[in-house]
């Protein structure tokens, strides 16, 4: 147990001292999530409300379709981007394995499922009346589905949230298409799988530390907006 | 004209829940829907909104065919507006929600203020213009409602049950400016309902709608009768165990049908003698309504009269008098 204590400890020391390479990872970690989370959200959430709002035949299996691929899991997506990008693949001359730009690639394909059937969610649960009241008023189909995505705000911002939460925490995708290059692609799960390998927990706990309180930080700052949201 | 509806058809999940062969709504009409849950009323404001399609059959907005998926049907939409039973407002301030109608019409915003000003000053709501509109009772949610429906400076409203979620005060402030936007705005209303006395004090006409279609009734007097063929190759319907009358029907067995009561005549009881078509029964209340007076009278079941204010003071009626009711053959519609 006085191990983990202290490798607490250390880890806190460590974060005091504002460690370089440290820092390095945490940004890194930080660049990469919020780009696939950025990318994903601006296909997504148009994609989600689209499915949501429009009558369609087959609609029901493409919400099936997305509902399942949120399970989709990380090494599945790793091994699928890999064969396309490594030297054999068919887009193997871009050379973006081991890349940042290969982890946001393998990312946004992870969460771009869980943006979509969140926002259908999101959508689908918006009073019909809002879109109603909104034509009757004199809006147009386009400004009245404006009003709509308005009023399921806050569900589309834990969309996102969800999204971030779910690229932050994932290792299988950084590890294989990221190669935890250090000073390159390493992230805050890659770090802490090579430090958990060699044994050494301060890095690691550390970063761990770090993980928790993004989670947190962010969660604040949602409940901020919801609590502005019922103001 | 202001809408004229043909052979207006409206199925949902496989039930016919319109069925419309022929309705005309004049301009400048305040009007009453009157019917039960479940008759049609909603669909069919939604309709004349231009909000849903009827699944066929032909509307008519100012001798203009409406084609529901032609381009101009915003243009349309911009002069008919419908205030919704429980009415959502967007989750905004009071003076926001108004102001949305105004700014998609692109009026300037320096006489935005004004416009909204007046119609919140209209429901007696202004001094909640910078509320929080989700923060407000049910009845200030209505009149909120009323008010950002009159920004809009439409030609109709149609008011789903505007006061079947309110509480005395909120009714009294939505009936009278109901009245004065069809007097002082020259805005054609149209409301639904299932209060009789509502619908008669407030429109000029009322509409019934039973199981979808209009019922040439005010439809109160609807019940569910068996009708048989007796051996004299009359048909009676019979509508409990001592109330049966002679119909004129091709119909048999179980129908619902309508006693027009503006056709029942009322007679002091010893002057009757109870039989096929004359019933005993005991006034229960008397109200008046427009110059005439409307009776409700226990026979078993409670029947409606409505009779011009002469003849109910001629016949000194009082609430509790043992009255004879009688009706001709025609006076029972059948459907």
């Amino acid at each position: 147990m006085h191990f983990l204590i202290d490798s607490l400890l250390s880890a806190i020391l460590l974060l005091w001292s504002f460690d370089p390479d440290l820092y390095f990872i945490i940004y890194v970690s930080l660049k990469v999530s919020l780009s696939s989370t950025l990318l994903s959200s601006i296909l997504g959430i148009p994609a989600g409300f689209f499915i949501a709002s429009k009558e369609f035949i087959a609609k029901r299996v493409v919400i099936t379709t997305f509902n399942s691929l949120m399970a989709l899991p990380t090494v599945v997506v790793g091994l699928l981007v890999y064969a396309f990008i490594s030297r054999k693949g068919l887009l193997g001359i871009l050379d973006l394995l081991y890349t940042q730009t290969a982890m946001v690639i393998g990312q946004v394909i992870l969460i771009f499922p869980i943006v979509v059937s969140l926002t259908i969610a999101a959508i689908s649960h918006v009073d019909e009346r809002y879109r109603k009241t909104a034509l009757t008023l004199g809006a147009t189909p386009f400004q009245a589905g404006l009003i709509v995505f308005r009023e399921a705000r806050f569900a589309i911002i834990a969309v996102i949230i969800a999204a971030f939460g779910r690229v932050i925490a994932e290792i299988g995708i950084s590890m294989m298409l990221g190669g935890n290059v250090k000073g390159y692609t390493r992230t805050m799960t890659t770090a802490m799988a090579l430090e958990y390998d060699k044994g050494e927990f301060v890095l690691g706990v550390a970063l761990g530390i770090v993980l928790l309180l993004i989670s947190f930080i962010v969660n604040i700052f949602f409940n901020y907006l919801q609590g502005r949201g019922r103001a | 004209m202001l809408f004229q509806l043909t052979d207006l058809i409206k199925i949902y999940g496989g039930r016919r829940v319109l069925d419309i062969p022929e309705l005309n709504l004049e301009k400048g009409d305040i009007c009453a829907l009157l019917g039960a849950n479940g008759s049609g009323k909603t669909t069919l404001l939604e309709i004349l909104s231009l909000l849903i399609p009827p699944t066929s059959g032909k509307l008519r907005y100012k001798d203009l065919d409406i084609a529901f998926s032609g381009k101009n049907l915003t243009t349309l939409r911009r002069e008919i507006v419908m205030v919704q039973q429980n009415p959502v407002l967007f989750s905004t301030t009071v003076r926001k929600n108004l102001e949305f109608c105004l700014k998609i019409r692109r009026i300037a915003p320096e006489t935005r203020e004004k416009i909204i000003d007046e119609s919140l000053d209209l429901v007696g709501m202004r001094e909640f213009s910078n509320e929080a509109a989700q923060k407000l009772s049910g009845g200030e949610t209505q009149r909120v409602a009323i008010a950002r429906a009159l920004v809009c400076s439409p030609k109709v409203i149609f008011f789903d049950e505007p006061t079947a979620n309110v509480d005395v005060e909120n009714q009294d402030v939505i009936e009278r400016t109901m009245g004065e936007i069809n007097d002082q705005k020259e805005i054609s209303v149209m409301f639904t309902t299932h209060n009789v006395a509502q619908a008669t004090k407030l429109s000029s006409r009322v509409i019934s709608l039973f199981a979808g279609k209009v019922v040439p009734s005010t439809y109160e007097n609807i019940f569910s009768g068996k009708i048989m063929e007796y051996e004299d190759g009359n048909k009676y319907c019979k509508i409990n165990e001592d109330i049966s009358f002679l119909v004129d029907t091709k119909k048999t067995g179980n129908v619902r049908l309508a006693i027009s009561p503006l056709e029942i005549k009322l007679s002091s009881a010893q002057d009757i003698v109870p039989g096929k078509g004359i019933f005993r029964g005991r006034i229960i209340q008397l109200t008046e309504e427009r110059g005439r007076v409307r009776a409700t009278i226990d026979v078993g079941v409670q029947v409606y009269a409505f009779l011009p204010g002469y003849q109910a003071r001629e016949k000194a009626l009082y609430i509790g008098d043992n009255v004879g009711i009688q009706f001709p053959v025609d006076a029972v519609k059948i459907f």
